[in-house]
């Protein structure tokens, strides 16, 4: 898995995100209209692509996409 | 003066007894003089369960309804009962373009399929004492819907429909089928699932309850309701219990 491919598949999901708008450094506080149907698709995509299953409170920690993606490697790799 | 609302020279199982609104349940039904038999999957927090039973005759098995060795195993040994909550539930939002089998099997089998299959169990095994009550919990928002609870408001909506389909085929016994529906009630459930993200902050959603949020007790206290003789009246009815979240929505 690598960031790219990550923002590509989330950019999938968000049609109302303008294509290219997403970036590593991109806060997900300033993406136009985020709210808790955001977040649970996040977390959906999440488990159906990379078997980890986030919490509501462990996505609030995270500020940016590239720290998400840090997130979701690390739960990857270091299971509970 | 004599009152119908204990549980006195009562058996009452109580499945989902290891935390939230089931423990609540059990310990209630235990102070109102019900001997008390409580299940749940959880070893360790069903005997806390357990230990905070008030007076005498309870008894304990760890058990997942969702297996059917282990549930029929329970429903071969416990005792005939005089009534039944079925407590066991699990809340898990999933956005429809998103469910997958896995989902239906673990939302449909905990809150549905179990209580189907346990209540069946019960019936071939005589196990249910006549005049008996069941208890059954939905909850409000089959009819106030929220993103990602499709597939758990499903499986309450398929409560409250077999909740009374049961009380016609149960009638020639004097038993009867009740659905309890709550609104928000604090329990570990809920915060787990104000932790999934469902609302953006707890207090604006709170601000939704003129009575505020309900306590596990005010839930309890409407199953003794429908448990006890009080209410031998009453059967095939869901009961809301909201703090005025209908009327001011």
């Amino acid at each position: 898995m690598d960031i790219n491919t990550f923002i590509q598949q989330l950019q999938g999901e968000f049609e109302d995100i303008p294509a290219g708008f997403l970036k590593p450094e991109t806060k997900i506080s300033d993406i136009e209209g985020w709210g808790s149907m955001h977040a649970l698709i996040v977390i959906a995509l999440i488990d159906t692509e990379y078997g980890v299953t986030l919490k509501g409170d462990e996505l609030r920690k995270v500020s940016s996409v590239q720290e998400l993606y840090d997130m979701v490697v690390n739960l990857k790799n270091n299971p509970e | 003066m004599s009152t119908p609302f204990h549980l006195h020279n009562k058996t009452v199982l109580v499945t989902g007894a290891s935390s939230g609104i089931g423990k609540q349940v059990a310990i209630s039904c235990s102070a109102m003089g019900a001997k008390v038999v409580i299940t749940g999957r959880d070893e360790k927090r069903l005997a806390e369960t357990f230990s905070v039973l008030q007076g005498e005759g309870h008894s304990q098995f760890v058990c997942d309804l969702m297996d059917e060795t282990q549930r029929n195993n329970l429903f071969d040994t416990i005792p005939a009962i005089d009534g039944y909550v079925h407590s066991a539930g699990v809340v898990a939002p999933v956005p429809v373009k998103f469910i997958a089998e896995k989902h239906i099997r673990y939302i449909m089998g905990v809150n549905f399929e179990s209580a189907v299959l346990s209540v069946a169990r019960l019936l071939k095994n005589k196990k249910l004492n006549d005049a008996a009550s069941l208890v059954f919990f939905s909850s409000i928002s089959v009819s106030y819907p929220y993103a990602g609870g499709a597939l758990y408001t499903a499986s309450k909506g398929a409560i409250e429909a077999y909740s009374k389909n049961l009380a016609i085929e149960i009638l020639p016994k004097k038993m009867r089928s009740n659905v309890v529906v709550p609104a928000m009630v604090k329990t570990p459930l809920y915060e787990e699932t104000k932790n999934q993200s469902m609302y953006r902050s707890a207090e604006e959603y709170e601000s939704k309850y003129p009575l505020g949020l309900g306590m596990p007790e005010d839930v309890a206290n409407a199953c003794i309701y429908l448990l006890s003789e009080a209410s031998r009246w009453v059967t095939g009815i869901n009961l809301t219990l909201d703090g005025g979240f209908s009327i001011v929505k």
